[in-house]
């Protein structure tokens, strides 16, 4: 592995994020209230700048430890612009809670520690999708956890932030000392940190070896046999890293708490950036079993073991998390911790689209006796879903944790007795959302078509979102599974979401009931400061325009799920929409004629 | 600037006045029609430019050549591979023209595309220059209204929708939009929907609408069954084949490129049975009359000039379909024929100025229809040149009727009132000249299009009398490469011709279809010209009673009216008097110089080979305008006779009515028999479903409901908050997982 000049030009972005935090750092020693955050701002607006007018040639651009292609491409975009608006509401977050307390504690220390240390948290994100080495994977993963806990302590303004803060350190501390035990069980399966490495070594696992004296013979270091027990290890504590980052079962159970006990722009952070670090990490495991296409590389039955175990372990883990969280959301009268079993329904849906490229790989890999994956096998690319939900999901999440920010504080119950002025309370609760379509129409109106999104309702993206879940999951055809046929797990699983959907209307849509048909004689202050404001309105106008037109951004999801699939360079594009000019007619030039 | 770029504009511009007012209404407060009138005036102007750009690009070849111009502007959805036609089915893809892999698998894309061609074109200056008469009248009729910013609003919404209904190359854009005009008509139509009667006129109209669009709704779903596509215009498909669209050029172009038997006649009906619903054809004609309860201006704009033709429109339209299936055609003339002598006779009570007209805009529908099933070009355009002098006098009619209403303090009773032609003079002269139009009397507008009305219904009862006027004129016919050998078909043209079109692959199956063809015959063909002349007569007799009532006799005036019964401001009069112009002239203009057919005919939908041949030189019949306007003369003397000075609708016309008078004015009971027959069963139903429901799957439904629940509070449990419950939780599903993988697979 050689680290040379380029290396660091296609790593331009992420060094631009973290010299922008080292200013912030340092700026915030001088600066007053929002200076922090507007370097932030500028950073990422550079970074974004940056990392766009990098080629995206759709060919993979391997240097040092990072790799750069069309999924690490789309990630990264995904991660700044998610980070740039967030770092929109979480300046308003910081204007907020410096009027909420009188004390000028908050006006003292500034906000450069929390801009700098979030931008630190973006950049690593960003390496997740960059890694192409185990260490750098890692050591990426560990930069957007630590960030995270300093964020979370930062906002310990009472006994609830610390406990929250302190719950998710130890239990984030657990996640990472499992996934550090299947970085190891990769370590030993491919001989080498590096990913391209490991999945070449994995691939020909066993190939070699006539079937029928399966595990004798040694390739490389070890065994297939060998295989055999590291690769369930493996996938299993791999899945705790991910899930814990993606709140999904087993590791969900933090959610909620944390969610509630800290602040509104942590618990926003929360439900979006650690989403993406753990759909990545599992894509790249999942990818190392994939040959790239056009190489004619068979694999062996090492690499089908995996894509059949992960697509097990991924579909049950999908449909049991969406369950529970959506489930548990019905539950909840406070708006974070509803939010929260929301994200971790959400987390449910994203892996559906995971469990279904996986399956799609194997039944590939079964049918063409291992040669390579056809082009036009993943048209509906289950991963390209994912990527699409993905977006959509961060979309209307942070635009609803944007307006929620934006809400700010309810009118406070006055009194004429007491002379001192009574405490500003947050909104919390559900029933802080009362009549808040007379008292601000428009936030009532942006919140509720975020919910209506998240609800999956045509015809905003949300519901293309889970369309294409859903008909990437239908695709899979049968073939071996556990128990019964592999077809008929993925029936089941679409039948699973489609019901969940459902469910998750009802918490949605009481959040819009409570907004639109009831009233409250309080309101609330809308003193979350203008930045917020904006950023929910520009989510609500994107939203808007995707549901107008999806094609876009599904087709990059589409091509960011491809490259990574193994699908390089199949994309399919829609019939274009020409008019034949009919033989005796050439309308169009002689209207040129006549306007001239 | 390119006519697509235009195009686009058309529909934009009311909608952003739309929006505009939306926001900023209430800060207009009394400029709040400033948006909309703007908006809707240049959308007129770009439609003019386009009609004339549209126009010019036709030049002076002789031959009627397909003209359109297609803007496609984005894809909105595309479902992959989602539709495989049978490999036997040669309906699905014209043979012709098209390579192998018309068979192979085809996408579901939703493209958002416009069209331009002649026919839109025509649509899109009338529903503009309507519109912004509309739009500058209602600065006067509605001033004081609270709903003011509302009503401006919903016509800019209105004017956008309809644009993009006329201008949409796609039948889901048609039917995305043919809602939202009904969704306009039933606001605007409960625009007071404090007064319990608009409410319920609102809810009749949109209900009533619901069966019409559920028609449309399943004739797409056909369409798309059929075809495999739902464009209008011809695409390409990645590897570079043509994918035929259902008005296409190359399917056009072929002879067998439409699905006659059940399936062409299935979609053909279904497509009527929308069209009745959404231009008040029997049966589904109800909801008409009662949508008068809307303000004046919206009844004017949309209940009798725009909306109400879009069923016209999308027979127009869609005409290749209907020329492969017979039946349905001359389905489409008998329910015309019908609606309109139906709703000429309940006009002849009618008490109510408003209601005599929306009764007088059935019955001219039903004209349209009428001549539209005749299934010739001469039809055809016929029944858009009738649409387009229509739209202008029954436009200036609703006007007069609004400016009475607005002076007499909202009475529209005409026993209340008479005599109004001194006090109202402008409105006087105005109405006059639109009931002249309506009549069909020489020179005014209405009597050139109901003559090619009736000159397209005699060519169908009387084929042979046509035959040899066409053979005189055989010389004028151009030449049409794309046609058959015409001399073959010629006399075809009566009734045999169209089911002689029919294509080959089919034939045998639509010739014994349902029984409609059997209806396909000169004996009803003369039956329904001779209805249209009774109906000429019984429009004429309606109109003038109406104008004999209100204007003419003593002056009566309503105690409502107070003492301030004066002529209607200027900018209420001044759409009348620029209305009058096209009521008095555009017929004759038109007729004389043939424009409007020579153009009409190049739009893509007319020629199909199927029409094209049916194309006859047009030339004034003498002896049907005789008719017709004898017809007239007579309608008009009879109301003279009755009601010239009269105060009130006079013991003269009971006597010569005697009982069926009571059933004309009960509206010959049809809302009671669909209240008896139709409604009353529902409620019935609906009573011991309502039981059903709240016994039964209530509960149920509860029961499932209270499962997630249920888990929800399982789960919750598990949510101790102690930190190290969940750790251990956690490290017993990652070690469940481990157990499950190594075991299992």
């Amino acid at each position: 592995m050689t680290t040379s000049l380029e290396t660091f030009l296609l790593l331009s972005p992420e060094i631009t994020l973290f010299l922008a935090a080292l200013i912030a750092y340092l700026a915030a020693a001088f600066s007053g209230l929002r200076a922090g955050w507007l370097v932030a701002v500028t950073g990422l607006g550079i970074a974004i700048l940056v990392s766009g007018s990098q080629p995206d040639s759709g060919s993979t651009i391997s240097s040092g430890p990072i790799t750069i292609d069309g999924f690490s491409f789309y990630i990264r975009l995904l991660t700044y612009t998610t980070g740039l608006v967030l770092a929109l509401i979480q300046s308003g977050d910081y204007w907020k809670a410096a009027v909420q307390d009188d004390s000028s504690q908050h006006r003292r220390r500034g906000t450069g520690e929390e801009a700098g240390t979030f931008l630190i948290l973006l950049a690593g994100l960003s390496l997740v999708g960059l890694a192409n080495d185990l260490v750098l994977l890692f050591i990426a993963l560990e930069l957007v956890s630590i960030p995270t806990y300093i964020l979370l302590a930062l906002k310990r303004t009472d006994a609830a932030g610390q406990e929250a803060s302190l719950k998710y350190f130890f239990l984030s501390l657990i996640a990472s000392a499992l996934f550090l035990y299947s970085v190891a069980c990769l370590y030993g399966l491919g001989g080498s940190t590096s990913l391209l490495a490991i999945g070449n070594q994995i691939q020909s696992l066993g190939s070699l070896s006539p079937p029928t004296v399966e595990g004798s013979i040694v390739v490389g270091t070890i065994t297939a046999s060998m295989a055999a027990v590291l690769l369930p290890v493996m996938l299993g504590t791999a899945l705790a890293g991910a899930a814990f980052r993606m709140a999904a079962v087993p590791m969900h159970f933090y959610a909620p708490d944390v969610y509630q006990g800290t602040s509104t722009s942590n618990a926003a952070v929360l439900s979006t950036l650690p989403k993406i670090a753990g759909i990545v990490m599992l894509a790249r495991i999942i990818a190392l079993a994939i040959p790239p296409l056009g190489s004619g590389q068979t694999i062996g039955p090492v690499a089908e073991t995996l894509l059949l175990q992960s697509w097990h372990l991924i579909a049950i883990v999908a449909a049991v998390t969406m369950t529970v969280g959506n489930c548990m959301a019905l539950l909840q009268n406070n708006l974070r911790r509803l939010l929260a079993c929301s994200s971790i329904a959400h987390a449910g849906y994203l892996l559906v689209g995971l469990a279904a490229v996986t399956a799609a790989a194997a039944s590939e890999q079964g049918q063409l006796g291992g040669e390579s994956i056809t082009a036009t096998a993943l048209t509906l690319d289950g991963l390209g879903s994912s990527l699409f939900y993905l977006a959509t999901y961060l979309l209307a999440t942070v635009g609803l944790f944007g307006g929620l920010i934006y809400l700010g504080h309810r009118w406070p119950e006055w009194s004429t007795s007491s002379s001192k002025r009574p405490r500003l309370e947050e909104i919390e609760t559900v029933d802080d959302l009362n009549g808040l379509s007379t008292t601000n129409p428009v936030a009532a109106f942006c919140l509720a078509t975020f919910l209506l999104s998240l609800a999956g309702i045509p015809p905003l993206p949300g519901f293309w979102g889970k369309l294409s879940l859903v008909t990437s999951s239908l695709s899979i055809d049968g073939g071996d599974a556990a128990f019964g046929d592999r077809k008929a797990w993925f029936i089941g699983l679409s039948i699973v979401l489609v019901l969940n959907a459902a469910i998750a209307a009802a918490y949605y849509l009481r959040l819009i009931t409570a907004m639109y048909f009831k009233s409250n004689d309080k309101g609330v202050q809308a003193d979350g400061g203008l930045s917020s404001g904006l950023a929910m309105v520009v989510c609500l106008i994107v939203l808007l325009s995707i549901s107008i037109r999806p094609r876009g951004l599904f087709t990059a999801a589409l091509r960011a799920g491809n490259t990574l699939s193994g699908n390089i360079a199949t994309e399919t594009m829609p019939p274009q929409t020409i008019q034949i000019p009919p033989e005796d007619s050439m309308f169009a030039s002689e209207i040129q004629k006549g306007t001239r | 600037m390119t006519p697509s770029f235009l195009l686009v504009l058309v529909p934009l511009l009311p909608l952003l006045a739309a929006i505009a007012t939306v926001i900023g209404g209430r800060r207009l407060g009394a400029r709040a029609h400033l948006p909309a009138v703007v908006g809707i005036a240049a959308a007129a102007v770009v439609a003019l430019s386009l009609l004339v750009v549209t126009a010019r690009s036709r030049g002076n070849a002789e031959t009627p050549r397909p003209i359109d111009v297609v803007a496609p502007l984005w894809q909105w959805a595309t479902v992959e591979d989602a539709y495989a036609p049978a490999h036997d089915s040669h309906a699905a893809v014209p043979g012709t023209a098209v390579g192998e892999d018309a068979y192979s698998a085809r996408p579901f894309s939703i493209s958002i595309a416009m069209r331009l061609d002649p026919l839109t074109a025509t649509m899109l200056v009338i529903i503009t220059s309507v519109g912004l008469l509309v739009a500058i009248y209602s600065i006067g009729y509605m001033h004081d209204d609270p709903g003011y910013p509302r009503f401006f609003a919903l016509v800019a919404m209105f004017v956008f929708s309809m644009s993009m209904l006329v201008a949409a190359s796609n039948f889901l854009l048609v039917y995305v939009f043919w809602e939202a005009v009904g969704a306009c008509s039933y606001l605007l139509i409960g625009f007071w929907f404090q007064k319990p009667e608009a409410a319920k006129a609102a809810k009749k109209a949109f209900l009533v609408n619901r069966i019409g669009d559920f028609g449309l709704a399943v004739g797409v779903f056909l369409l798309w069954l059929t075809y495999g596509t739902l464009d209008f215009h011809d695409t390409f498909s990645p590897d570079g084949t043509i994918l035929p669209g259902i008005l296409g050029q190359t399917r056009l172009a072929d002879v067998s490129g439409y699905v006659g038997g059940i399936v062409g006649t299935a979609i053909c009906l279904l497509l009527l049975l929308a069209a009745c619903g959404k231009s008040a054809q029997l049966p589904l004609h109800v909801w008409l009359p009662d949508a008068m309860e809307g303000p004046t201006p919206a009844s004017a704009l949309i209940h009798a000039a725009t909306m109400v033709t879009a069923g016209v429109y999308l027979i127009a339209r869609s005409a290749p379909l209907f020329m492969a299936c017979p039946g349905a055609l001359v389905t489409v003339s008998i329910i015309g024929m019908t609606t309109a002598l139906v709703a000429a006779l309940i006009g002849t009570v009618q008490n109510d100025l408003k209601r005599v007209l929306a009764y007088s805009t059935i019955s001219q529908l039903g004209y349209m229809f009428a001549c539209l099933g005749t299934g010739t070009l001469l039809g055809f355009t016929a029944a858009i040149f009738h649409l387009l002098t229509h739209a202008f006098f029954k436009a200036l009619l609703f006007l007069g009727a609004g400016s009475v209403m607005h002076s007499m303090g909202g009475v529209i009773d005409m026993r209340r009132f008479g005599g109004l032609r001194k006090l109202m003079p402008i409105t006087a002269t105005t109405f006059l000249i639109g009931s002249l139009a309506l009549a069909g009397i020489a020179p005014f507008a209405g009597f050139f299009s109901k003559d090619e009305i009736l000159a397209s219904l005699h060519s169908k009862g009387w084929p042979d009398v046509h035959h040899s006027t066409e053979n005189e004129h055989h010389a004028m016919i151009p030449d049409l490469p794309s046609s058959r050998s015409r001399s073959g078909t010629m006399h075809d043209v009566g009734y045999r011709g169209v089911s002689g079109d029919n294509n080959h692959s089919n034939s045998h199956q639509a010739s014994n279809l349902v029984g409609l063809d059997a209806l396909n015959q000169p004996a009803v063909w003369k039956t329904l010209f001779w209805m249209a002349l009774i109906t000429a007569g019984l429009t004429a007799f309606y109109t003038f009673r109406a104008v004999f009532m209100t204007f003419t006799g003593p002056l009566r005036i309503p105690d409502e009216a107070g003492d301030h019964a004066h002529e209607s401001p200027s900018v209420m009069t001044t759409p009348l008097l620029i209305l009058a112009i096209p009521a008095t002239l555009i017929g004759f203009i038109l007729f004389t110089t043939e424009g409007l057919a020579h153009f009409l005919a190049a739009t893509p939908s007319f020629t199909a080979p199927s029409i094209v041949e049916t194309a006859t030189a047009s030339v004034f019949h003498w002896d049907l305008a005789i008719q017709g306007t004898l017809a007239a003369a007579l309608g008009i003397v009879i109301a003279a006779v009755g009601h010239l000075g009269r105060r009130s609708d006079g013991p003269q016309l009971e006597r010569w009515l005697g009982p069926v008078r009571p059933f004309l004015e009960h509206r010959m009971f049809i809302d009671q028999l669909y209240a008896a027959v139709i409604v009353k069963p529902i409620e019935a139903v609906a009573f011991l479903a309502a039981i059903f429901d709240r016994s039964f799957i209530d509960r149920s439904v509860r029961f499932i409901a209270h499962l997630p629940l249920a888990l929800g509070g399982v789960v919750r449990r598990l949510q101790s908050g102690v930190l190290q419950r969940y750790a251990l939780a956690g490290v017993i599903g990652v070690l469940a997982i481990i157990v499950f993988l190594a075991w299992r697979l």
